[in-house]
């Protein structure tokens, strides 16, 4: 039965996103916000918005039963739980399950299946995909010297609990095992309540390529096409593009495929993204991990295909199935994002919560934000420092470059410390626009061209 | 270094979000005093201190902002009210009745999880604000006190 009324579990602009999305297929919205959010921009669009408790997560956003109860009580038919906070815990799946309330995303045992960095792994191998060559479980820094030994240097040292780039380590030679593994698995203890490691190699010049699926849950999948998500700092993305323009045409259709299947193995339902890492010198992809959320860089893809991907997730969870067929969907141009973040660059990134005294956003043809910013919001310090998404699309990645370029420039936000012109000064570095970047491409070479 | 009114809002509800009691700003043109201490009239001029506290009700439940002396005892967390331990028993305090800061005075139910709230002062209560089995959010005023020293004067 088609939903009626959701519940926006979450917040920011992906609670804003979502709200919008709500409105254009008809349905009513309500948004759970903390008491730090009452006067935000989904409160203000939602039909309804209800304060679950004070600012901290843990006593309002990250409380399942209070989200669930909220969404009971305003007679919500469906929760939309975003990213980031609970979007990946069974438990609040299980839970809305449980009471009725269609969660707008996997079942709960697929997120606890491949919410398990091993789990996934075994499950990858059913369904044919590629792994990185990798250990199961290890118990001591003498299991990951032989495994290590076996595969070559240099190995990441994995938390199976991990997400979010901690938990991870690199060793580079035998001597730095010891040491690497006590780290890793000290930090995958404190981090995850979870010590168990395992060890897989490490891809020196790899790209994060990762294929965006949807499912009907009965066992009817489609991909988006992919994205390319290199640019990293510390494991945390911040440009994304799509297509993933340096991929040979070969590794491409396997990633498709291999993503389809993965999914089709386990009757995947709602929104979901297959990572892979491309080793450019083995020219081979890899699965890394599967994301059972929609993700902070969906619009690129959204902006190549055409589609509304909350909107399809939406008519999934009411059970309408996918609106779309595999032969029905033609990617066009190229999009990439930018990650706006409140943040001082110079100072190593810190964040600079405060008050938003100006905000003049760009616009035009192929210029897209999301954001719950404007003149007069204030950057709360309880939450990530995202403030807006700069997506633009262009008919070939040459053209959305310059776009993104100039897009930067005329976006002009006061009162805070942000990250814009760090992003101007990234995508008109001439390895950007050659496309000639690698997951450590951030740290290594443009962040070092800095100093200079 | 000037200061506008969307700057002020914005310090005022850090510092109603903020542990501190008491916050002092100088700046050319502008004096600022904040304090969450009912005699704060005694920290800078009187219309400045007005001026502070007028503008420190939180947004959400400035409508309930009692302007008789009244203080809210609010709801913890959003969840269902109940002003009895069980159905069909008494319920947790009238109006009327004398409470402690220890007194028990009503439940909020989430998910069939009941924690009791605290009156959190001492006084008579003068009001009870919601009815039995609704839903309250947080920050919501669930009864209005009249405080022990002020229902003293009046007695």
């Amino acid at each position: 039965m088609a939903l009626s009324r959701v519940f926006v579990a979450n917040r920011g602009e992906i609670a804003v996103r979502i709200v919008r999305a709500c409105r254009s297929l008809g349905l009513e919205s309500v948004v759970g916000v903390s008491d730090a959010d009452r006067e935000g921009l989904a409160a203000e669009l939602a039909d309804r918005a209800v304060v679950l408790g004070p600012a901290p997560a843990r006593e309002s956003y990250l409380n399942a039963n209070l989200l669930v109860h909220a969404a009971k009580a305003t007679a919500c038919d469906g929760l939309h739980p975003g990213y980031g906070f609970l979007s990946e815990s069974p438990a609040l799946a299980d839970l809305c399950e449980r009471e009725g309330v269609a969660f707008v995303g996997p079942r709960a045992e697929t997120i606890e299946r491949l919410g398990n960095k091993l789990t996934a792994r075994t499950i990858a191998i059913e369904a044919g995909v590629p792994i990185v060559p990798g250990s199961d479980r290890i118990r001591s820094a003498a299991d990951a010297r032989s495994f290590a030994a076996s595969i070559g240097y240099p190995v990441l040292m994995k938390a199976s609990a991990g997400g979010g780039g901690r938990g991870m380590f690199v060793a580079r030679a035998h001597v730095d095992i010891e040491e690497q593994f006590e780290r890793a698995s000290t930090e995958a203890k404190a981090a995850f309540g979870d010590g168990t490691l395992f060890v897989e190699r490490f891809v020196e010049d790899a790209r994060h390529v990762e294929v965006q699926i949807m499912g009907d849950g009965d066992g009817a999948v489609v991909h988006f096409g992919e994205r390319d998500c290199s640019v990293q700092r510390r494991f945390q993305k911040m440009v994304e593009e799509a297509p993933a323009a340096a991929l040979p045409a070969e590794a491409r259709a396997l990633i498709h495929d291999a993503a389809c299947r993965l999914a089709r193995h386990l009757d995947y339902r709602s929104a979901g993204t297959v990572e892979f890492l491309y080793d450019v010198d083995r020219g081979e992809a890899y699965f890394i991990e599967a994301n059972v959320r929609i993700q902070v860089e969906h619009p690129v893809t959204e902006e190549v295909a055409g589609i509304d991907l909350i909107e399809e997730q939406l008519r999934i969870a009411g059970g309408g199935g996918l609106s779309v067929a595999q032969g029905d969907i033609a990617l066009a141009g190229h999009a990439i994002e930018c990650r706006i973040n409140a943040e001082a660059p110079a100072r190593d990134f810190a964040p600079s919560p405060g008050l938003i005294d100006a905000w003049c956003a760009p616009a035009g043809q192929g210029v897209r934000i999301d954001s719950h910013c404007r003149a007069g919001a204030f950057v709360s310090p309880f939450y990530d420092s995202m403030i807006a998404k700069l997506i633009v699309r262009a008919g070939d990645r040459a053209e959305a470059v310059e776009r993104m370029g100039g897009a930067l420039d005329r976006f002009r936000i006061g009162g805070i410390d942000t990250n814009l012109a760090f992003q101007a000064r990234l995508v008109r570095h001439p390895d950007f626009a050659a496309n000639r970047l690698n997951t450590r491409w951030l740290e290594g070479v443009f962040m070092p061209s800095l100093m200079h | 270094m000037t200061i506008d009114r969307k700057e002020v809002e914005a310090l005022i509800r850090l510092f109603e979000r903020s542990e501190w009691h008491e916050l002092r700003l100088e700046t050319d043109g502008l004096k600022l005093v904040l304090s969450k201490d009912a005699d704060a009239a005694a920290l800078g001029s009187a219309a400045e201190a007005a001026v502070a506290s007028a503008e420190q009700a939180p947004p959400g439940s400035a409508d309930a902002a009692p302007a008789d002396g009244l203080v809210p005892i609010t709801a913890p967390n959003l969840g269902t009210f109940y002003r009895a331990p069980k159905p069909g028993v008494a319920p947790y305090v009238e109006v009327g009745q004398q409470v402690s800061e220890a007194t028990e005075v009503c439940l909020i139910e989430v998910m069939k999880l009941f924690t009791p709230v605290r009156a959190g002062i001492s006084g008579r209560i003068a009001k009870a604000c919601v009815e039995d089995g609704e839903m309250v959010e947080f920050g919501a005023p669930l009864f209005l006190v009249e405080p022990e020293a002020e229902a003293a004067e009046t007695a």
